[in-house]
């Protein structure tokens, strides 16, 4: 029996970031996890970032989280995605050293004073009044806390399925939650079941890749020649040390995939679960989109030294051999032995739409759920919200302001809008194009976004806030300097590269030279498509004020005249914070938001008296 | 106003004296309060029902929710069309547990339950305050969905770029080629150019929504007020040998073809030193400042005189036709030797109606509208208004003018100006993107936010993102029970 001011219940990738984020705040956190083995694992593929959750890992590290300084401590292989675009599509993205990732990680955390390991099984969430008071083990141990962080995973009553196997499992070999699920539920939150799958994993020196890349039959992939690091932090660039492989998949593996479909989990109606459709599996390629004659997949080590290769792409759930038989299938992978199969997972969730946008529960005051089993897939969006959930954890037990961000501010402010004001029908990814300003959320200017912020709530040391002072003040030199020289004229014509005005000595700015030519890219961006970035900042500016019009918490949407029964009950049940939440509810007509919009200025006259909401049974 | 969980009653019918009148009861009690109200209260649905309320004989008919105007349960009473029989029977209502409606709040009801969208809701209101038979058409074709249909329909193929652009950007690592830079301009082009062929059609919808202010003008004693009365088809304007008579501006409504024109009669111009009539003139140069279209009136039976010369130059830069009146009388207009001015005029006047630009709203369109069918404006139109001779071509030239020629035969789409700016904006935001695309150089994400600027005033359009301002502006205009 222990008293903490934060507990956290799983130290994946949302619990290492809530915890740490709690830590740096001053609470005494007690981070419960089944074991040490398994801090910040990746289940899945070994990497961090691509599209959109690069731009996620630029505002964690921004907001001073962990993710960004570990994955350019422990990456493999570092790619700018997009590069050919424009700059506020670019997306890193690396290849992991999952192991060192997973060590760096739990260094991290022991390093910090404030968390102390709570190893075992967490059981049963111990509510008084409608408040946390704290955490029961399977054991029977207990544990106080104010605050109490969920984030399990896909834990929540896993099943895992291999062909005609099933067995209850949080992912491979580690055993699932169940009373920690059912207490959960015993408050009455709404849940729903998801899915997700990996590939099978094959032996290193089984495949002769040399030979495989001489025959044609995989490509080599490499990282960029100039890593882009993650983090704002990191002074040296991170070095690429790995290559990967691009395959494609044959006819033979079409038909092995459909002679075997009526044993696969996923078409055969054992699975449940709804899956990513951003992210089939093999089976529904195949059957989904039978025009098309190949698909892509990489062959990626884990590690330095690791014997797993991930095979990117295959990722199923039919029974072992036909999985042995489909990696057979692949060119180059005739003599290839596999570790370990693909499987399909499903697991339980909790509707998001039941949290506030600090991810604090609307039923529980202290209970806070971040991550997985929020409904989202995906390690960067896990750990943007443990970072959430951790700060404003706690903020809550000082009676502090949430910490939110706003769309126009932060990826990270989209990721917890669309779950709070919309909930989850599928896995929830996030992709650039959710950001409605997409232009002004650029992986480049996430410091310059966000570390103030950091800073303000309390995450962002003095080190480091000298650093960003500094950065930033050599970033509007640079800016002034492009405004007043004839260079900074030229730069507006098309085709003039600011890289060569440099090169030429045409021009000198005071660059950081890790930054992997990232700040000279921002600079000359911001010449030449000056037009559209001040349009897009007027146009945010335009829809503050009506997005951000606060609904009181406790407006009684059943007394608005005019609304609909069911737009009464989404409201209530969601309780949108602002007006621009809740037209992003689904099925909220725009006379409802109307309707609403003309009601928040104006005393409701009470007609009947609303039902008083069921307390919650405590446990 | 913006309750629906009460029950509203009105008069539907115009106010006045009528053979029949209608009263509307729509909400979830409209049934309970009928049942009150009626000798015979088991209505079937959409079954016309003979009987009685405490003051008339009635026809009632229930239009059980969701099929009926405003999406609720509605009874509809026809009786007498009395004011006194319909106010008994409204109070009769009101008496049974039903409230007096709001101006436009049958309509707001339509739109709030989601059985009409923006579009068609303001289209009702311009149904209902039609003055010609082609007002109400257009009006109804918007309320019948039709320039919503084709909203959707030109944003379904900008979404369709969009989706596609973003796909490109969200997955780039796939393997697949989305969509190629060339292509997309192609695409781009497509939109604009739905959105053009819509557009084409504003100025005509603006007119015959709209109407328009025609201006007779000319010097005193050409025949002007005798013009104006053959137009108005009345003797209103008074009519003298003596110059100077009218004074001051005279207008009237009149239909011509289905368009709804104001036509102003004005003072004659001349140099005057009667104060009256010196005002009277001033006024006469505002009118014409004002006007969609000039007439100027000429006298065929006298040689042009210097204030003719004045005038058509003044009015060289309108939308202008030349009518040459008394063509009674023998013509001595073209034996003149200032002819020449008169066709000259002409032709500068028939290039400016061609390449018109339509500002709507403080938004200016570049629309040009197609080419001038059989127009001529620079050939003077002979009339006589003592005999009526020449005032059938003259009613088309007039169309023809403020039209850009086209038949009025064709379906508008469009033709509210809140419709037309908001159009425009999403045009200039498309032909943004299609530069950027075209060029080549920039990349998806700019195009992308050009083309999302344009989808989003769609959205305003149709009314799925609009500001409660918004709404409420187009609901105040309503009168009570529509
Ligand atoms: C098989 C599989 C395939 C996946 N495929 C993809 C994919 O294709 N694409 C993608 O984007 N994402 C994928 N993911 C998801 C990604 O791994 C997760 O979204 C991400 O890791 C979630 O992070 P989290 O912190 O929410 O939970 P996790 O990283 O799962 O961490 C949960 C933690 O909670 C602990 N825990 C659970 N219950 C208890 C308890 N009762 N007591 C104590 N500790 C407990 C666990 O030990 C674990 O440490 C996959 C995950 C799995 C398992
Ligand atoms: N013969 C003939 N006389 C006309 C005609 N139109 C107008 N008049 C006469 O011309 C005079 C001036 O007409 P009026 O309409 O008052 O001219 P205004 O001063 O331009 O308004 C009146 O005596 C009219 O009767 C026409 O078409 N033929
Ligand atoms: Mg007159």
């Amino acid at each position: 029996m222990s008293r903490f001011d934060v507990i956290v219940i799983g130290a994946g990738h949302a619990g290492v970031e809530a915890a740490y984020a709690a830590a740096r705040l001053g609470c005494s956190v007690g981070l419960c996890t089944m074991s040490r083995d398994t801090v910040a694992h990746m289940p899945c593929n070994p990497a961090i970032g691509g599209t959109a959750k690069g731009h996620l890992v630029r505002e964690i590290d921004a907001l001073g989280g962990l993710m960004g300084r570990a994955i350019d401590a422990t990456g493999l292989q570092f790619k700018l995605l997009n590069r050919s675009r424009g700059p506020a599509v670019w997306s890193p993205r690396a290849q992991a050293d999952k192991r060192l990732y997973a060590a760096w990680v739990r260094e991290a955390i022991d390093r910090e004073p404030n968390i102390t390991w709570l190893v075992g099984k967490a059981g049963r969430v111990l509510v008084e009044h409608g408040r946390i008071t704290g955490l029961a083990m399977e054991d029977g141990d207990r544990h106080d806390c104010a605050a109490l962080i969920v984030t399990t995973g896909t834990f929540l009553n896993g099943l895992i399925h291999i062909g005609d196997e099933q067995h209850p499992a949080g992912r491979h070999g580690e055993p699932p939650s169940r009373e920690l699920a059912d207490s959960i539920k015993s408050f009455g939150f709404e849940t729903g079941r998801l899915k997700t799958g990996t590939p099978p994993r094959l032996h290193r020196e089984s495949i002769d890749f040399d030979g495989a890349v001489r025959a044609g039959a995989f490509a080599e992939e490499c990282g960029d020649a100039v890593p882009v690091p993650f983090s704002f932090d990191t002074t040296e660039a991170p070095r690429n040390q790995i290559r990967c492989w691009l395959l494609h998949t044959t006819d033979r593996v079409r038909e092995i995939v459909r002679a075997n479909l009526a044993r696969s989990p996923l078409y055969n109606g054992r699975i449940q679960g709804i899956g990513p459709r951003y992210c089939p599996s093999l089976e529904d390629k195949i059957m989904r989109f039978p025009d098309r004659e190949r698909h892509q997949i990489y062959l990626e080590p884990e590690g330095l030294d690791v014997d797993e290769i991930y095979v990117n792409g295959f990722s199923m759930s039919l029974p072992r051999a036909v999985q042995e038989a489909l990696v057979r299938a692949l060119p180059g992978l005739e003599q290839a032995s596999m570790i370990r199969p693909g499987y399909a997972v499903e697991y339980d969730f909790v509707q998001p739409t039941e949290l506030k946008s600090t991810l604090q529960t609307q039923r529980i005051d202290g209970l806070f759920f971040a991550g997985q089993i929020n409904g989202t897939s995906g390690y960067e969006e896990a750990a943007a919200q443990g970072l959430v959930a951790g700060i404003n954890a706690a903020r809550a037990i000082r009676d502090e302001a949430p910490f939110t961000l706003a769309r126009d501010e932060a990826y990270i402010g989209i990721l917890v809008d669309d779950l709070v004001t919309r909930g989850c029908l599928e896995p929830y990814r996030m992709f650039t194009s959710r950001a409605e300003h997409r232009l002004l959320l650029r992986i480049d200017n996430a410091d310059l976004r966000l570390t103030p912020l950091g800073r303000e709530a309390g995450l962002v040391d003095d080190r480091r806030w000298t650093r960003f002072a500094a950065r930033r003040a050599r970033h509007e030199r640079n800016q002034r300097t492009l405004d007043t020289t004839r260079a900074g004229v030229l730069l507006r014509r098309p085709g003039i590269r600011l890289r060569d005005l440099l090169d030429r000595g045409e021009l000198a700015l005071d660059l950081e030279p890790s930054s992997g030519d990232l700040e000279v890219a921002t600079l000359e961006n911001d010449v030449k498509y000056a037009g559209y970035l001040k349009q897009e900042t007027l146009r945010a500016q335009r829809l503050r004020k009506q997005e951000r019009r606060r609904i009181p918490d406790d407006f009684a949407f059943a007394r608005v005249p005019g609304l609909s029964r069911e737009a009464v009950q989404r409201l209530s049940q969601v309780r949108p914070e602002t007006l621009g939440q809740a037209s992003r509810i689904p099925g909220m007509t725009p006379a409802a938001v109307a309707v609403l919009g003309v009601f928040l200025d104006r005393p409701l006259t009470p007609l009947t008296p609303p039902a008083p909401l069921t307390p919650p049974a405590s446990n | 106003m913006f309750a629906t969980d009460d029950s509203i009653v009105a008069i539907a019918t115009p106010p006045g004296r009528g053979g029949i009148g209608v009263v509307r009861i729509s909400g979830a009690g409209a049934r309970g309060i009928a049942g009150v109200m009626l000798a015979r209260p088991a209505l079937e649905p959409r079954r016309a029902t003979y009987t009685r309320v405490r003051v008339d004989e009635v026809v009632a008919t229930y239009f059980p929710a969701p099929h009926s105007y405003t999406g609720e349960d509605v009874i509809e009473i026809s009786a007498h069309g009395s004011p006194v029989v319909l106010r008994a029977i409204v109070q009769q209502a009101i008496d049974a547990g039903a409230r007096l409606a709001e101006p436009g709040e049958f309509t707001l009801r339509a739109f709030l339950n989601g059985t009409r969208d923006l579009i068609q809701a303001e289209a009702v209101g311009d149904l209902i305050a039609a003055a010609t038979p082609l007002q109400a058409r257009v009006a109804f074709d918007q309320l019948d969905g039709t320039l919503t249909r084709r909203i959707r329909d030109i944003d379904a193929e900008l979404f369709e770029v969009i989706t596609r652009l973003e796909a490109s950007l969200d997955f780039p690592d796939e393997g697949y080629h989305f969509i190629e830079p060339a292509e997309t301009a192609r695409c781009i082009g497509a939109v604009v150019g739905s959105v053009d062929a819509l557009l084409a059609e504003a100025r005509r919808g603006r007119m015959i929504r709209e109407g328009a202010t025609v201006v007779i003008a000319g010097r005193t004693n050409v025949g002007k007020s005798s013009v104006f009365n053959v137009l108005a088809g009345s003797d209103r304007a008074i009519v003298t040998p003596v110059p100077g008579t009218t004074r001051d501006l005279l207008t009237e409504q009149v239909d011509v073809d289905g368009l709804a024109l104001t036509v102003v009669d004005t003072a004659g111009w001349r140099a005057t030193t009667d104060l009256v009539e010196r005002e009277g003139v001033a006024r006469a140069n505002q009118a014409r400042g004002v006007a969609d279209l000039v007439l100027l009136v000429l006298d065929q039976s006298e040689p042009l005189t210097p204030e003719d010369g004045q005038l058509l130059q003044d009015t060289a830069s309108h939308t202008r036709l030349i009518v040459a009146n008394k063509c009674d009388l023998p013509g001595r207009l073209k034996s003149a030797p200032t002819t020449g001015t008169v066709m000259e005029a002409g032709a500068v006047v028939g290039a400016t109606s061609v390449v018109g630009t339509t500002s709507v709203a403080g938004a200016t369109s570049v629309v040009r509208t197609t080419s001038v069918v059989g127009a001529d404006f620079s050939r003077p139109i002979s009339v006589s208004a003592k005999t009526g001779a020449g005032f059938d071509d003259l009613r088309r030239a007039i169309v023809c003018a403020l039209t850009g020629g086209e038949s009025l035969k064709d379906s508008v789409a469009i033709s509210n100006t809140r419709h037309v700016a908001l159009l425009v904006d999403a045009r200039e935001s498309l032909l943004s993107a299609q530069r950027a695309a075209d060029a080549g150089a920039t990349p998806e994400e700019f195009v992308l936010t050009d083309l999302q600027a344009a989808r989003a005033r769609f959205d305003d359009l149709v009314g799925t993102r609009t500001s409660e301002d918004v709404l409420r502006h187009i609901f105040e205009r309503f009168c009570i029970g529509k």
